[in-house]
């Protein structure tokens, strides 16, 4: 095999196809913007004050407050736990509530694209503007606490619902209506029976997902005072009590792995059928 | 030369394998091993490369004990022998030449891997082969968009890379049509005949193996039953060996 | 045992045999999905007549526009310092999650155990919402970029190491079998082999989460780690709304091309 190369193989190999320049290229734009974007790390070190502080946070998460553990009351832990999950829940309904009809307002298997894109603009713009800012100008309109929280949740989550449900209803399998059509069923059959049996399921897993996320937002909105387990958390690390930052940790931890078990399992029935 | 000496393979839950295979095969040989599904043709197979590894009795390839290898040792001494898969095992949006040269890959350091840097004569080795088994003009093409009898010629060509000693195939052509399943067994019979390698491949189709090999080996429940020139072959050994138990 | 309660009926087909079709649970369900609605109604005290003064929700939304334009050279210098932050971070996240993957999946790292460490520390990291993380980062780097981009760091490390951990043990392992009987180390049979079949997964997701990253940068400075959440706090406590809008304003268009261009990226990769 060595020695004599035959000349037909080297005429193969140069005709190969020399996109090194190409993955080059690339290379480089990608480094620049590395290079460009690491003048934002400002690293001070951690200060021994930090350190400090972890350590502190450390054994916070340790010895929890047992006091606001065992609190069943309305300052308790659990009561703040499952105020946030209520939270949640409403906001994820709300979200809902407003985004399955902008979706199919912005299904382009439904209605003029026109119609469709101007929706889908409308649901970016929605989309863009953090919880915390629906926060902040829903407070002034229902007050503090848990309403405006669950308002800013919920048109957080229209979002991605919307975006999700879009494709959902995209996704939809035109010809098993087409079927029901050719076998002579009303309007309302064929939406109960054609239609609905593939929405809801991911509607429903849909929903589900964005459960789990805003969970998570909804322990954060309470820090801008929109109920919820955000503001005692701030309140204790400003106060440097470290042990009530600990516990409201892990009770935040132990809620959000509690429901991403069971939402999952939910999830994973919900796919077999 | 393999020879396996009195070997057995008992698998984690119990299920027997191979029960003392005694073989020689010499170098040049082109030998077929048939039998039915799950009889022990793959695990005989696999235990020459150490894909499947020997619960007792012990393995020779060209006086290296297989069965003791382990590790950087394994690796090294797999190098020497070429493997064909029945679902050719090429990796599908990567293109031909690249498939073949992951023979090649054990010389290479990470960081040339990592970035699939390959040096001039990695590819002309590889066009080589590519070129023995007359696909030289797909090579740039990604490996998912061939024929099944191209893609397995790909796995011959990578196999031929290695410019390994020994050749092993599971069911080579079981997923190709009758056609080009003989076109594939004649690339066989080349490399066989031209570059005096070893072949050892798995088969159920009878009349093939038959038809190509100068020995057959049938196994039947992990025992050997014949080990013979494949004329000598007569339809009473194939009844038995493919009879099924009540 | 739901089965015990609602019996399920026998039906009888033509050829004699006996069919059961088992009671509906679905009315089940929704009970308790309404009684969850209703406890979470209670515990919250919404309010429902706020929806109906949503109408001054829309009059503050209004106030938003027409955007301050001239604001946008304040703006700009930390918008640049939300994208900086986004893309530092998720470029280092998605590059430590691929060893830890790799470490993660049960088809190329053995291991039950360390699998398992792994597996857990990802879910660690992506169970604390961001916020909070970078809360926590404030205290212990100081205010400022850093803490939000550790925040960033730790949430895109876990999310990308768990997508690409999961797609990993459900490749082909055909061609990494082959790659071991060349005599190829499991380490570099891992990058010709499995690599390539989850490079679309793994640039896609990454670039999904560094779309929605962009997204959190800028809600970060809310707590002091830098970005543009920062003057989004300030503006609105000093009422400025049209300045309010006219950030909004910017961070939607960053948004919109950020999502355009990744999702360009991705059409191609597929």
């Amino acid at each position: 095999m060595r020695g004599k190369m035959n000349s037909q193989i080297i005429e193969e190999y140069n005709r190969r196809p020399k996109r090194w320049l190409y993955y080059l290229l690339i290379f480089i734009i990608l480094l620049a913007i590395s290079i460009w974007s690491t003048s934002v790390v400002h690293y001070h070190g951690v200060s021994e004050y930090g350190a400090l502080i972890a350590k502190n946070i450390f054994t916070g998460i340790f010895h929890p407050d047992s006091s606001l553990i065992f609190n069943f009351t309305e300052t308790g832990l659990a009561y703040l736990l499952l105020q946030t999950f209520a939270i949640g829940i409403l906001g994820t309904l709300v979200g809902a509530i407003i985004a399955v009809p902008l979706s199919f307002l912005a299904a382009t298997n439904l209605v003029p694209n026109w119609l469709a894109y101007l929706t889908r603009f409308v649901l970016m713009a929605i989309r863009t503007i953090p919880s915390f800012i629906y926060a902040l100008l829903f407070i002034p309109v229902v007050g503090l606490g848990s309403s405006a929280g669950v308002m800013a949740l919920g048109f957080e989550s229209i979002g991605m619902i919307a975006k999700l449900f879009i494709e959902a209803i995209e996704d939809l399998d035109m010809g098993v209506i087409e079927a029901m059509d050719a076998a002579g069923a009303t309007t309302f059959q064929k939406i109960r029976f054609g239609v609905l049996p593939q929405l809801l399921p991911d509607l429903y897993s849909i929903l589900l997902y964005r459960l789990d996320m805003n969970l998570r937002d909804a322990a954060i909105l309470g820090l801008v005072g929109a109920g919820g387990i955000g503001a005692p958390l701030s309140f204790a690390m400003s106060g440097y009590k470290w042990s009530s930052v600990g516990a409201i940790l892990l009770g935040l931890l132990v809620l959000i792995i509690f429901v991403e078990l069971i939402s999952s399992r939910i999830r994973k029935k919900l796919a077999k059928g | 030369m393999i020879k396996f000496e009195n070997v057995s393979k008992v698998y984690p839950n119990g299920t027997k394998g191979l029960t003392d295979v005694n073989l020689q095969i010499d170098q040049g040989e082109f030998v077929a091993i048939i039998g039915t599904s799950g009889a022990g043709k793959s695990t005989l197979i696999r235990c020459v490369n150490g894909l499947n590894d020997v619960t007792s009795g012990r393995l020779f390839v060209n006086d290296t004990d297989v069965s003791k290898l382990k590790g950087k040792d394994l690796r090294k001494f797999r190098r020497h022998v070429g493997m064909i898969f029945q679902s050719y095992n090429l990796v599908p949006r990567v293109t031909v030449l690249k498939n073949v040269m992951f023979a090649r890959v054990p010389d290479m350091n990470l960081f040339k891997v990592i970035f699939g840097l390959f040096s001039k004569e990695d590819k002309l080795v590889a066009l080589d082969s590519l070129n023995k088994v007359g696909i030289l003009d797909k090579a740039y093409i990604r490996a998912d968009q061939l024929s099944g009898g191209q893609q397995q010629r790909v796995s011959l060509a990578r196999a031929l890379t290695q410019e390994s000693e020994i050749l092993l195939a599971d069911e080579p052509v079981s997923a190709l049509d009758p056609v080009t399943a003989k076109e594939v067994m004649d690339d066989f019979k080349r490399i066989n005949e031209e570059l005096n390698k070893t072949i050892l491949l798995n088969i159920h189709h009878v009349e093939l193996a038959l038809e190509y090999a100068s020995r057959i080996i049938a196994v039947k429940k992990g025992k050997i039953v014949y080990d013979g020139p494949s004329q000598e072959v007569t339809k009473e050994i194939l009844d038995e060996v493919y009879r099924k138990e009540a | 045992m739901y089965d015990k309660i609602f019996k399920p009926k026998k039906i009888e087909l033509l050829t004699g045999e006996v069919v059961e079709e088992k009671v509906s649970r679905t009315w089940i369900y929704w009970i308790i999905i309404i009684i969850i609605i209703g406890l979470s109604v209670l515990l919250t005290n919404f309010d429902f007549s706020a929806l109906s003064r949503s109408g001054l929700f829309l009059q503050k939304l209004a106030s938003m526009l027409p955007p301050n334009w001239s604001y946008f050279d304040k703006v700009l210098p930390p918008l640049l310092d939300t994208i900086k932050m986004s893309f530092f971070a998720s470029l280092l996240g998605a590059l430590l999650a691929v060893p830890f993957a790799i470490l993660a999946a049960n088809n190329i790292v053995k291991n039950r155990l360390v699998n398992g460490i792994i597996r857990f520390i990802f879910m660690l990291a992506r169970t604390l919402p961001t916020l909070v993380l970078a809360l926590i980062a404030t205290y212990i780097f100081g205010l400022g970029t850093f803490a939000g981009v550790v925040a960033i760091f730790i949430f895109t490390f876990s999310f990308i190491g768990k997508q690409l951990f999961e797609v990993i043990e459900t490749v082909d392992m055909g061609p990494f079998e082959a790659a071991e009987a060349l005599g190829v180390s499991p380490l570099k049979a891992f990058f010709i082999a499995v690599f390539p079949q989850v490079l679309p997964t793994y640039l896609s997701t990454a670039l999904y989460a560094f779309e929605g990253n962009v997204r959190y940068a800028a809600i970060l400075g809310y707590v002091g780690a830098g970005g543009i959440g920062n003057i989004l706090n300030d503006r609105v406590n000093f009422r400025d709304f049209a300045s309010v809008g006219m950030i909004l304003v910017s961070i939607l268009v960053t948004v919109m091309i950020i999502d355009s261009v990744s999702a360009l990226i991705r059409k191609k990769i597929a």
